[in-house]
């Protein structure tokens, strides 16, 4: 678009003229450009000047033929010389003035009335204010008027005496000027459209010419339909003027045709476009390129066509590009879509702006070499040299300078002249240059479109030019990048395209590698087509050939016959050779996504999945070549991650002669009948290999050398896990496993575990029976060498919750304490003797919670080592007991692997005894505690104890173990931390200093008196500390120290708080302990009353079969405050044995309730006879004991 | 009759499955690949019309110079795209519609894989004679 002249590309600015009084030209001109429209302005400082403005002498424009279609000058002579309107500007003190002054300004005026008279100029009259007084006469100002034939509005009087009036002012010249020069424009036009519709012209020139200046016309006036309308008649009149004019040899005639046309067209498409009518300027395009592109021209200056019709194409793409009207969407443009979606893109216009500019070159080389050929066959003939060869005065024409007489004068060409001159001007450019920037952008512009294809498309182009430019790198990065696409998306024929190309390239680029890589790469491409091709369409296709089978061989030839050296490549220009020798070895890496996995795949499959170490075991190495001709290997070689175990496999009758390496070596070496890789055919070996060391032991790679300067290394991979062929799995073929087992084939796995070295030594963990909660309990380890020394061995021990509520490794336990510890790992100890020998720094021993670490002495064959571990429950719970040892067999190979033994065993927790409580009263006392009666919801009526009264607390402990119990000792002890003293306890029997035993079941039970010295009711009794051990132990030596024994374990019972209240009435049962068969005795029942209060009472006694009874029966009775009151009375058994007393039953009148004694409390034993008791000390009186 | 036209299959996954050059008279100056690469870009805009139109045969979608690409998508998105510089919009749409038929019997087939390359010669037979007989 920047070819054309600046006044083609932008809209015509309408120009006015100011003559005389120069010093307000800048304030005029400057407040017209900036008023919308903007006028430019002619500014002529003095009236002497106005001779520019005078017209040439017109030749008659009817006369003869014309010249041409359009002058070049024309637009450009009415944009910037030839003004709409003239203003003269005099000073009113000139007008006003002396009648010379005034002379002077009719003379200019006349003068200048004459300039313009002729081109229908229209004048304005100024008459500048040059101070505040001046004023002119009315006559004058008539006179002036009529002097200068012009209305009274055009004759104007600037003022400028200040802002306000001079931007008056000017806003009044302005739109004279306005109005004035549109009236002009369109005068101008309305004259020519006279002509036009009287076809008032000779020619079809004329016809177009007037056309062209009617629609320029319209456009000064800002009349954008009326312009297009014109410009389109124009271009209308030019096609159908094509077949007809004769004036110009025919070569010239077309291209100046081509000119006018792409003149017309580029306003018709400028107009459409900023109109915002996108569709309409692409049918127009479409119907511009359709209409000439059959208008080649003569076959000397086709590479003119071309070009022309590229340039269409770019100036319409730059067009677009800088266009803002929007694209219409591609729904909106409904079912019929005559257009597709890239029509409305830049880009699409772009690249085929390249791909004309590229069929331009094709014929100018055509034509070069044709012309050359032809000028050489003729002989020199003196063509003068095409410099003095310039545009002529019409738009498309050319003629000769000629420099006669010291006068330039235009000859015209003739045709064969012409064409010398367009082949001078063609070679001039670099047309490569301007292809590939084309193509760039609309490969730049598609990209952004996200049209990966077409981009791909642009920058395949692009790569063909740089190709054909000679600049090979440049082109091999791009066709790098799109053989990327292809092969992704599997087009394989234009992936052949792209691979022939990059071979050429990396030939060209003397890089043997690249050239190997691609060749293999084009060798492998599932192309089958056997067709053969006729040797006349070779030249069709790129350097890759024709995509036949045939040409694959080919090339696999080419490439194989370079690796074994027997052949090298030259390049193109020849200055370097690709060859591949002793001084440039290659080695090819093939990874599993590298493109070249169809040229060599590779697949590792062990037979097993586990070995052990040392053991052998079977694998199956499965090689496939897609390359169509077969294969010969010469030495294939197996890495592991293990790199003793790698081996090289030859074939069988080539001893290894080159093979001078030590035995060690050689014995990896292993032969097979046949290396040969057909083409998509699995070559399957099978060979058993010794697995190394523990751990996993994994194939990586296998290494092919072909010749002696050739090797492919190729990653393997797992059948299992292996991926199909990219561009083969679509293909129609056989398709066979690696492997001969097909469950191999989906299972197989290039890598292998190699288990552990068996242990030999026995670690055994030793239990006896559940661990009791509070004990340390121990768990012997025992380790005994069979068949290892052990050496620098270590034991790991670990505590897991058998209910997987978690490991309780320290971190979890992190607040330490033993409290939230369940299970605790206390002590790790060796046996004595060795612990007493390692207490030094090298005996690693750590000691956690949960977990422990100990280390083992060395120890030989044979020998034992044992320890204890000593664990404490603090709640019953089982758990897990883990232990491994690792060691190592021998300590020469400090590399080596340890060995380890696990040992698990689970160790359940179990409560020892079990401990109960129970509150009772002393026998046949009741105190009345108002709690029973009323009891609070919330608390227990039985933890009820009056105060001050004495208590009876029965502790019993109930083995529930498996084992026998020793008890050592059971106490209470008060906590001191209450206040003071609040309660006494006493033990109502003296401490025994034996051990009770006590067998699993076993309850033992012991009293203790408490008496609240306090009324609170939260009363803290104390704890109950029962001391045991066990009975097994008592016997055994004591293992860790003598405390242990003394102090047993130690179960802590605590005893609920009790509610200490004082009873206001206590009730005493009096009675003797036993009763003779009819002696009477007496009974009695003791009211005391506790309180400062008068207590009334209501008793009745029911009588009793068994007992003949006196006193009183059914009564009531007045207690006085801190008084007893008894009731008495004498019983006479009447029945021996157990019998019920009397019932008598005591009410509290104040708190409604009654007095009932147990049942227990209200049976006495009646002998038949006086009884006799015989002891030690004599007869002693039975105590009452307290039984349940 | 079209002078130049090539017809290419191109499976869901893009990769093409089927192709064949039905051109009544081989042009010399253009290659056999440029018509493939010239398919082969206009997958971008069946791409992206494939999805707004309910129609499966897309006339006239991509322009290269005087050839227009054509392409027929079917239910499982294989499309049928065809260059051709003719303007017999009815023959190509009964071409496809065709071809549309001869390619589902070659999805009947049990041995077939669909998406893997048609190598049926019934199938190119037929497919050149159809080109003869519509374009």
């Amino acid at each position: 678009m920047e070819d054309y002249a600046e006044e083609l590309r932008t809209p015509p600015v309408s120009l006015i003229c100011l003559v005389g009084y120069p010093e307000l030209h800048p304030t005029i001109s400057g407040f017209l450009h900036s008023e919308q429209p903007p006028i430019n302005v002619l500014a002529l400082p003095e009236f002497s000047k106005i001779s520019h403005l005078a017209g040439k002498q017109k030749g008659n424009l009817d006369s003869g033929n014309p010249g041409g279609i359009l002058k070049r000058d024309w637009l450009i002579k009415h944009r910037t010389r030839v003004p709409s309107v003239v203003a003269a500007l005099f000073g009113l003190d000139h007008v006003s003035g002396d009648p010379a002054q005034w002379l002077q300004v009719c003379t200019d005026l006349e003068n200048l009335k004459s300039v313009i008279r002729g081109r229908n100029i229209k004048l304005v009259v100024v008459l500048v204010q040059s101070t505040f007084k001046d004023d002119v006469s009315e006559d004058r100002m008539i006179a002036l008027r009529k002097r200068a034939e012009i209305d009274s509005k055009y004759l104007v009087v600037f003022a400028q005496n200040d802002t306000s009036e001079l931007s008056q002012s000017l806003n009044r010249l302005a739109s004279i000027f306005a109005e004035l020069s549109n009236t002009y424009y369109r005068e101008e036009g309305r004259r020519i459209k006279a002509r036009l519709e009287k076809k008032s012209f000779s020619s079809a020139e004329l016809n177009i010419r007037c056309c062209f200046k009617v629609a320029v016309y319209a456009e000064f006036r800002r009349d954008w339909v009326e312009a297009l309308r014109f410009y389109e008649e124009a271009y209308h009149a030019l096609h159908e003027m094509i077949a007809l004019s004769t004036r110009l040899p025919p070569i010239q005639r077309l291209v100046e045709m081509k000119a006018v046309a792409e003149q017309l067209h580029f306003k018709v498409s400028t107009l459409l476009l900023h109109g915002g009518k996108v569709i309409e300027a692409i049918t127009w395009f479409r119907q511009h390129i359709s209409s000439y592109k059959r208008l080649v021209g003569a076959p000397e200056v086709v590479f003119l066509h071309w070009e022309w019709i590229s340039k269409q194409f770019l100036v319409f793409a730059e067009l677009l590009e800088t266009s803002s009207a929007t694209i219409p969407s591609t729904a909106s443009l409904g079912s019929e879509r005559p257009f597709t979606e890239w029509e409305f893109q830049p880009a699409y216009y772009y690249q085929l702006a390249a791909h004309y500019l590229r069929e331009k070159r094709y014929s100018l080389d055509l034509s070069l070499s044709t012309s050359e050929t032809s000028r050489q066959m003729e002989g020199a003939t003196t063509i003068e040299s095409p410099e003095s060869v310039i545009p002529s005065v019409y738009v498309g024409q050319f003629a000769r300078l000629l420099d006669q007489d010291f006068a330039l004068a235009m000859q015209p060409l003739t045709d064969g002249e012409y064409v010398l001159y367009a082949l001078a001007e063609g070679k001039r450019f670099q047309d490569s240059y301007e292809i590939i920037a084309l193509f760039r952008k609309s490969f730049e512009s598609y990209n952004n479109l996200k049209a990966q294809r077409m981009a791909s498309y642009c920058s395949n182009q692009m790569a063909r030019e740089y190709f054909a430019a000679g600049d090979f790198n440049n082109a091999k990065q791009l066709f790098d990048s799109i053989a990327g696409l292809y092969r992704q998306e599997g087009w394989v024929t234009l992936l052949w395209e792209i691979l022939g190309y990059l071979r050429e390239c990396s030939r060209n680029l003397g890089s043997p590698r690249d050239f190997i890589e691609y060749s293999l790469e084009m060798a492998a491409l599932p192309i089958l087509s056997t067709a053969g091709v006729e040797p006349s369409n070779v030249k069709e296709y790129g350097p890759a050939g024709p995509a036949r089978h045939s040409q694959r061989e080919n090339i696999q030839k080419e490439v194989f016959g370079l690796l074994k050296g027997q052949s090298t490549l030259m390049s193109k220009e020849g200055d370097c050779s690709l060859t591949v020798g002793e001084d440039q070895p290659l080695r090819l890496e093939i990874d599993p996504v590298s493109p070249l996995r169809v040229v060599f795949l590779g697949s590792v499959a062990f037979h097993d999945q586990t070995v052990k170490p040392g053991g052998s075991t079977l694998l199956t190495l499965s090689l496939l070549s897609q390359l169509p001709l077969p294969v010969e290997i010469d030495q294939l070689e197996i890495q592991f991650n293990q790199s003793n175990c790698n081996f090289t496999i030859k074939k069988s009758p080539e001893l290894p002669l080159t093979e001078s390496s030590t035995g060690e070596q050689a014995c990896h070496v292993k032969t097979v009948p046949i290396l040969t890789l057909e083409a998509n055919k699995w070559l399957r070996l099978t060979f058993d290999i010794k697995s190394g060391q523990s751990g996993k032991l994994e194939c990586l790679s296998v290494i092919a050398s072909m010749g002696h300067h050739f090797t492919i290394c190729c990653r393997v991979e797992s059948p299992a896990s292996m991926e199909d062929m990219p561009l083969w799995k679509f293909e129609d073929r056989v398709e066979s496993f690696p492997t001969k087992d097909p469950a191999l084939a989906f299972s197989g796995q290039k890598v292998i575990q190699v288990e552990e070295p068996e242990p030999q030594v026995d670690l055994i963990l030793h239990t006896s029976g559940p661990a009791l909660v509070g004990e340390n309990f121990v768990v012997p380890v025992t380790i005994t060498s069979k068949g290892h020394a052990v050496h620098s061995g270590e034991l790991k021990i670990n505590l897991v919750d058998t209910r997987g509520a978690g490991f309780l490794s320290p971190r979890e336990t992190e607040p330490f304490s033993s409290d939230s510890l369940h299970v605790e790992l206390v002590g790790i100890s060796g046996s004595s003797e060795e612990h007493e020998l390692q207490t030094g720094s090298e005996n690693i021993k750590k000691i956690q919670a949960s977990f422990g670490l100990l280390s083992v002495p060395f120890l030989e064959i044979g020998e034992s080592w044992s320890g204890k571990l000593e664990i404490r429950w603090h709640r019953p719970k089982p758990i897990m007991l883990y232990v491994s040892l690792g060691y190592l067999p021998n300590s020469k190979e400090t590399t080596a692997q340890k060995v380890h033994v696990h040992k698990s065993l689970q160790i359940e927790g179990k409560t020892p005894v079990v401990i109960t409580h129970r509150f009772m009263t002393p026998f046949r006392r009741d105190p009345l505690l108002l709690s029973k009666i009323k009891p609070a919801p919330d608390s227990d009526p039985s933890l009820s104890l009056a105060f001050n009264e004495t208590s009876i607390l029965i502790v019993s402990a109930r083995n529930c173990t498996e084992v026998p119990l020793r008890l050592i000792s059971i106490s209470i002890e008060v906590d001191r931390d209450e206040i003071g003293l609040s309660c006494t306890v006493r033990q109502s029997n003296e401490i025994s200093t034996d051990l009770t035993l006590l067998v699993p079941g076993e309850e033992f039970k012991r009293v203790f008196s408490v008496t609240p010295e306090v009324a609170s009711p939260k009363l803290s009794v104390g704890t109950v500390c029962l001391r045991w051990t066990r009975d097994s132990e008592l016997g055994q030596p004591p293992h860790s120290g003598e405390s242990e024994l003394v102090t047993g374990v130690v179960t802590r019972h605590k005893l609920p708080n009790v509610n200490a209240e004082k009873a206001p009435l206590v009730s005493i049962l009096e009675c003797p302990p036993h009763a003779i068969l009819g002696v009477p005795f007496s009974f009695h029942v003791r009211i005391r009353n506790q309180t400062q209060l008068l207590q009334e009472i209501k008793y009745s006694l029911e009588d009793s079969q068994s007992f003949l009874s006196s006193g009183p029966h059914n009564d009531a009775a007045f207690i006085l405050p801190h008084s007893e009151h008894i009731l008495g009375y004498k019983l006479v058994p009447l029945a021996s044995g157990q019998q019920q007393l009397p019932r008598i039953s005591v009410t509290s009148v104040r708190y409604s309730t009654g007095l009932h004694p147990s049942l227990a409390a209200c049976t006495v034993f009646v002998f038949p006879s006086q009884p006799h008791f015989k002891t030690n000390g004599g007869v002693e009186e039975p105590k009452p004991i307290c039984t349940e | 009759m079209a002078s130049t036209a090539c017809f290419i299959i191109v499976s869901r996954n893009d990769i093409p499955i089927y192709e064949a050059e039905v051109s009544s008279t081989l042009k010399k100056e253009e290659a056999a690949h440029e018509h493939q690469f010239i398919l082969h870009a206009a997958l971008d805009i069946v791409q992206d019309l494939a999805w707004t139109t309910s129609a499966m045969f897309l006339k006239a979608m991509d322009r290269f110079n005087d050839l227009t690409v054509s392409v027929y998508v079917t239910a499982g998105h294989t499309r049928l795209m065809l260059l051709h510089d003719s303007r017999n919009e009815d023959g190509i749409k009964s071409f496809f519609q065709e071809v549309h038929e001869l390619y589902i019997k070659i999805l009947l087939n049990p041995l077939y894989i669909p998406g893997s390359r048609i190598t049926s010669s019934y199938f190119d037979t037929k497919v050149r004679g159809l080109a003869r007989k519509y374009l």
